[in-house]
């Protein structure tokens, strides 16, 4: 049992010495996973809500897709992925393959789907009622969306903060495109899963101990911006 | 603004909630939708909105049908009000911005209308956070401040002190007097449709009755 607590001692160690390596494979994460979730959030958030408050034919099957697709495997993102940028494959001359810009690609994949079924769903349950107001005060379904957002803003940043979450947490996609190279591709969680295969623990605790810290620094805030009104 | 209904047929399934072969709402009027629980007063007004489009039927506006332009000449203040999570005079100010008037224009009627529902008070609170008869008369702020042609009011005054019912009808009058604004106002309250309907309209499990 003793190596468990060394493990947890050294691992506290590398936080606190700000170890380089550490640091660097933090900041990749954070710069992956935070660009992915904007990318994801940008036109999709509207999307979402246009798609929820609106009537169209066809409906019930888009719905059936958007939350079918919304726990889609990480490896089957990853792999789709690879097999598009692989050197073989059609985008294979943008040679983006084991790039930070290719985990980009595949987390942002992976959490379109999600960011469009929450706020779908949100729109859905909580936005006909404001849109209809929209509506009734001589908005366009272009004022409906754009009030909606607006109201709904701070579920709106619960989801977004989800799958932030869910891309900083995964591990298939990511070691997949991005193959968890040294000092380029490598994250938390592809490290702590290379870290634990070689019986290398207390980078790994530390890595984990830095995961919870992002997580629930990243949820306090959405709660007290919840609580601001 | 003038409305002719033909043949409105709305249901829920097999139940048939809304049936009314013919009716017209006159220009200028304040007319009265009365009824029990039930009958139809909502929905009739929801399909008059276009709030609900899946219904059979026609309802024509002037002689016309339905349009953009049309949709942003009527308005709708709901049994239950929903305010926005900004200031009251945020509120009142968003149908203004969505038709752009210039800066001034807009102080200047937002203030107005404030003053007279006698809600200068609310100003800076928050819309979600006022009471059930507050939330009422800032709506009906809201809906009077851009001048519509057709004000549609579902029960706007209940659960409301006497003093505001007072302050609320005084507006919905001068609204009609001084606009020659039509209105539409399904009330439970019979001496209310007394004091300011030209005309009432009783429901009865979704048809006319007299
Ligand atoms: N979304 C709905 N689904 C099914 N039935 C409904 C729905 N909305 C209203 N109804 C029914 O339609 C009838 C008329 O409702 P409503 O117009 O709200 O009545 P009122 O406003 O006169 O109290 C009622 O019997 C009600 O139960
Ligand atoms: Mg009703």
């Amino acid at each position: 049992m003793d190596y468990i607590l060394q493990g947890f001692k050294e691992a506290i160690n590398l936080i606190m010495t700000f170890d380089p390596e550490v640091f660097e494979i933090v900041l990749i994460s954070l710069f992956v996973s935070m660009t992915a979730t904007i990318l994801a959030s940008f036109f999709i958030i509207p999307l979402g809500v246009y798609l929820g408050i609106n009537k169209f034919r066809g409906k019930r099957m888009v719905s059936r897709i958007i939350y079918t697709s919304m726990s889609i495997p990480t490896v089957i993102v990853g792999l789709l992925v690879a097999i598009i940028l692989s050197r073989r494959g059609p985008l294979g001359y943008l040679d983006l393959m084991y790039t930070p810009k290719a985990m980009i690609i595949a987390q942002t994949l992976l959490l379109i789907p999600l960011v469009l079924g929450l706020t779908y769903s949100l729109a859905k349950n909580r936005g006909l009622n404001i849109a209809r107001v929209a509506f009734t005060l001589g908005g366009s379904k272009f004022d409906s969306t754009v009030l909606i957002i607006k109201e709904l803003k701070v579920d709106i940043m619960v989801n977004v903060a989800t799958a932030f979450s869910r891309a900083i947490s995964e591990v298939g996609a990511v070691m997949i495109v991005g193959g968890n190279i040294k000092g380029h591709t490598r994250v938390i969680t592809t490290t702590i899963s290379m870290m634990n295969s070689m019986g290398d623990y207390p980078m790994a605790i530390a890595l984990g101990i830095i995961l919870l810290i992002i997580s629930f620094l990243i949820n306090s805030f959405i709660y007290s911006y919840g609580q601001e009104d | 603004m003038k409305l002719d209904l033909i043949d409105i047929k709305k249901a829920y399934g097999e139940k048939t909630v809304l049936d009314i072969p013919q009716m017209t709402i006159e220009e200028g009027k304040i007319t009265g939708i009365a009824g029990p629980n039930g009958s139809g007063k909502s929905t009739l007004l929801n399909i008059i909105s276009h709030i609900d489009d899946t219904y059979n039927g026609k309802v024509k506006y002037n002689g016309m049908d339905f349009s953009r332009d049309i949709a942003k000449n009527i308005t709708y203040v709901f049994q239950k009000p929903y305010l926005f999570r900004r200031s009251v005079y945020d509120n009142i100010l968003y149908p203004l911005k969505l038709r752009k008037l210039d800066k001034k224009t807009q102080e200047n009627l937002v203030k107005d209308i404030m003053k007279r529902l006698e809600i200068e008070n609310l100003s800076n609170k928050r819309g979600h956070q006022l009471s059930g008869g507050e939330s009422q008369k800032v709506a009906l702020a809201r809906a009077l401040v851009f001048k519509p042609h057709l004000l549609l009011l579902d029960e706007p005054t209940s659960n409301i002190d006497s003093e505001s019912v007072k302050v609320m009808e005084r507006e919905i009058v001068r609204f009609n007097k001084e606009r020659e604004g039509t209105v539409l106002i399904v009330t439970h309250n019979l001496d209310q449709a007394q004091r300011i309907c030209d005309t009432t309209i009783y429901l009865d499990s979704g048809r006319v009755s007299n």
